[in-house]
């Protein structure tokens, strides 16, 4: 009962704290600039790109997609950073250094990224409403609610396996660079999938926010939570996977880096 | 900043431009920016145009190599000064007797000369993954062109490093600022798009007039009047931002003296 109370209080602190930690630099102007006006500028310039591209009528088409595409913000910066940075500020010893269950240390890291990237892309629906015209009269909200949770849950598991990979590398914001703009090719947000080669197909329903876009479009026309239940499933497998992925590859970089001694090296 | 300092230094501007580049070539960071996010956008826009026909391919092509430029300027020349501060040799720098203004224009072309290679990647992307026979229709004006927008770029990006110095409240907003560039200067689709009260602001940025004079003569949409105009107005925006700049880095230079805080943040 003891170790459950204390795994209890280890996630809520390590949440709380890797949350405050991580804008300790980051102050509510800096806040509002990079997750408020950047995905709202970045959602503007895809949504004039795509309906240029193509027609006004599939303006809901990338509307919804860049608008679930904020969940990345979270997703891969703000977990990588939660992780890796505790190399760069050279707490990563101190952690290694507790009997803490990593899992529980691992959870409580992504918790409130969940919840600031699932806010995120509420602001971007809220935005693609007020100002790009979205119709959400045939939608079913709470329906639209829980894709938005469960896509940001899968993006924050790849944002863990993302935070692990900056324990090994000081190239950090390259691979989340690269890797939250290849989404944005290869999660259909700006493409329809079908419009893909075959391989990109098969590279993007390996990836979180695939299935959690396609779900949201269908709810936004107006299908019911049962006919997307298959694809939200899906999505949510896909971010366990990634979550597994990220907690064993932790368990390995602990494990070699002790023997190695090569905890905080660059 | 004036065209004296320029003429009298042109050698201290290359040497710090070719340690710049060379420098950066190992930065993650720098490389993703000017080389891999201008190709991922011009992979998206060959994708997303590829009903507009051959024709668009060049417009994705320079649209996508100007938002290369764009992102290098506000995120590497932007720091330029800083970078040296987070180094340690912002002192150096400000006490040899070479103007400070010449090594950051040194810095400046570098970052907006490499920043020219995504669009070089970007040709190969379109014409040998996408097989769009590729033809820049007015070499002859869009030669010009690039020269006069590496030089517009240039010169934009030496008012916005002293003010990200000066003002760290206006460097926070760094991160919003890169997409609305991008939307107001029409570089992957025309700003008729846009609201109508948005256009004069799309008038008074120079990536504007570069993305005129560089679209227009590049797919042969334009002019020569209407192509003489945009480098006209690169030229008066050059000026300009010049005059700026040189205010603004005896200011900036006067200000840390003074206060002491040349160093700090």
């Amino acid at each position: 009962m003891k170790t459950i109370s204390n795994n209890i209080r280890l996630f809520w602190q390590g949440a709380i704290l890797s949350y405050v930690a991580l804008f300790h630099w980051m102050r509510p102007i800096q806040y509002t600039a990079s997750k408020i006006l950047m995905p709202l500028a970045q959602m503007f310039f895809f949504v004039y790109l795509g309906t240029y591209a193509t027609s006004a009528d599939n303006r809901a088409f990338y509307i919804v997609g860049n608008a679930l595409q904020i969940a990345a913000v979270s997703g891969i910066y703000g977990m990588s950073m939660s992780i890796g940075g505790d190399r760069d500020s050279g707490t990563l010893g101190y952690i290694f250094g507790t009997p803490a269950n990593r899992l529980v240390v691992f959870m409580g890291r992504s918790f409130m990224n969940i919840l600031d990237g699932a806010l995120g892309v509420v602001i971007a629906f809220i935005w693609g409403v007020l100002l790009m015209g979205l119709d959400l009269s045939h939608t079913n909200i709470p329906a639209l609610a829980l894709v938005i949770l469960i896509t940001t849950i899968s993006t924050c598991g790849l944002g863990l396996l993302m935070g692990c990979l900056a324990l090994i590398t000081v190239n950090v914001m390259f691979i989340n660079n690269f890797v939250y703009f290849v989404l944005l090719i290869f999660s259909g947000a700006n493409i329809p999938l079908a419009d893909l080669p075959k391989w990109i197909q098969a590279i993007s329903f390996g990836l979180p926010l695939t299935r959690g876009i396609t779900a949201a479009r269908s709810i936004v026309s107006g299908a019911s939570l049962s006919e997307i239940a298959p694809l939200l499933w899906g999505e949510l497998t896909v971010g366990l996977i990634y979550f597994v992925l990220g907690y064993l590859l932790f368990a390995v970089f602990e494990v070699t880096a002790k023997r190695r001694g090569t905890l905080e090296v660059f | 900043m004036n065209i004296q300092l320029i003429r009298k230094y042109w050698r201290t501007i290359l040497i710090v431009a070719e340690m710049n580049i060379r420098q950066q070539m190992t930065d993650g960071f720098v490389l993703f920016t000017v080389l891999f996010q201008p190709i991922i956008i011009a992979l998206l826009g060959l994708w997303m145009l590829k009903d507009k026909g051959p024709d668009a391919a060049i417009f994705v092509v320079v649209g996508s190599g100007l938002t290369g430029l764009w992102s290098s300027l506000l995120f590497i020349s932007g720091n330029s000064i800083n970078f040296e501060r987070w180094t340690g040799t912002l002192e150096s720098l400000v006490a040899i007797p070479t103007p400070f203004e010449v090594i950051v224009f040194g810095k400046n072309l570098a970052n907006v000369t490499q920043s020219l290679l995504s669009m070089v990647l970007g040709y190969f992307v379109a014409a040998f993954a996408f097989g769009y026979p590729m033809e820049i229709q007015q070499p002859w004006l869009f030669i010009p062109s690039v020269i006069l927008a590496v030089i517009a770029f240039i010169s934009f990006g030496l008012i916005i490093a002293p003010i990200f110095v000066m003002n760290p409240g206006v460097r926070a907003w760094q991160n919003a600022m890169e997409f609305p560039i991008y939307v107001m200067c029409g570089f992957l689709f025309p700003i008729a798009l846009l609201p109508g009260w948005t256009n004069p602001i799309s008038y008074l940025l120079p990536p504007y007039w570069a993305a005129v004079a560089l679209h227009g003569t590049s797919n042969g949409g334009a002019s020569l009047n209407e192509t003489l105009f945009a480098w006209g107005m690169m030229l008066l925006f050059s000026l300009i931002d010049l005059l700026i700049a040189s205010r603004l880095f005896a200011h900036m230079l006067y200000k840390a003296r003074a206060d002491a805080t040349l160093g700090m943040e």
